[in-house]
């Protein structure tokens, strides 16, 4: 099981992921931008991230960035959730540090052996 | 002497105002509907630990993949939300007004609104509005053509 951080400013959406990784035994917590992510994430450590692109206040790749100069997050994987895809969005997120980049719709079962993979 | 519909300026101010009620009805059927999808949410959350006791029992595994099917539909609202998101900020570029907080909207700037399309609505505004529209690419610019191929691809770098 791992503790995962959820990041959407849509509430449905914050819904749903933390639903498809919950049934798979993860906890999950959740913020709806880049600012609060920030926030909840120093205050305590999480096995991976998971983040929208386009977010208010602070965006996706933003948060990646600032996660990525953060010594503790620093080999932590860091997943985009978006409806962008675009290489250039892509290239973007790879540069600030992402692990990976997942279009939405995401499909529950292979959003669970995303993070199965990420995490071995 | 010129008829008002010919005059460039009264269309124009036409154009925003109908801008303006389009985006302020879009913003207030957008926030309409967000607590409905909530809902919506919560239920499934609700069905899926329902669920979990019931492993390996007969009809769990067809639950489990409506369930997903679900979380997948449920999707498509927050796809159109942002869609919608775009076309708001596109009308509220063309009204006349900057939109007034959905929180402390009352209903005194909508009555002004009607009023004033009722006396200054031409029957080819719409039109009108929707050339605008198309014409600063926001239609476009909501979706990259072949997108429909990326949805729920993945890519570990």
């Amino acid at each position: 099981m791992a503790r995962i951080l959820a990041v959407d400013d849509s509430p449905s959406m914050r819904q749903l992921v933390k639903l498809a990784l919950s049934s798979g035994g993860h906890e999950v917590d959740v913020a709806t931008d880049g600012v609060e992510a920030l926030q909840v994430a120093e205050k305590q450590q999480f096995d991976v991230v998971i983040t929208d692109v386009n977010m208010p206040n602070m965006d996706g790749i933003a948060l990646v960035r600032e996660l990525r100069r953060r010594t503790n997050y620093r080999f932590t994987p860091l997943l985009m959730l978006t409806t962008e895809a675009t290489a250039e969005r892509k290239q973007q997120g790879k540069e600030a540090g992402a692990t990976g980049w997942l279009v939405k719709p995401f499909d529950p079962d292979r959003l669970l052996s995303i993070v199965t993979k990420v995490l071995a | 002497m010129a008829t008002a519909a010919a005059d460039p300026r009264c269309r124009c101010g036409t154009l925003g105002l109908s801008a303006e009620a389009a985006a302020l009805l879009l913003a207030f059927a957008m926030r309409e509907s967000e607590a409905p999808a909530v809902e919506l949410g919560s239920a499934l959350e609700r069905l899926d630990q329902g669920l979990r006791p019931a492993a390996g029992a007969p009809g769990r595994e067809t639950l489990s993949r409506d369930l997903a099917a679900c979380v997948r539909a449920l999707q498509f609202h927050d796809r159109l939300m942002q869609q919608l998101a775009v076309i708001r900020n596109l009308l509220t570029r063309l009204a006349d007004h900057p939109l007034p907080q959905m929180a402390g909207f009352g209903a005194q700037r909508w009555e002004e609104l009607l009023a004033a399309l009722r006396e200054r609505l031409a029957a080819g505004a719409h039109d009108e509005l929707f050339e605008l529209l198309v014409r600063t690419g926001g239609v476009g610019a909501v979706r990259d053509a072949g997108a429909d191929q990326a949805e729920g691809s993945s890519e570990l770098f």
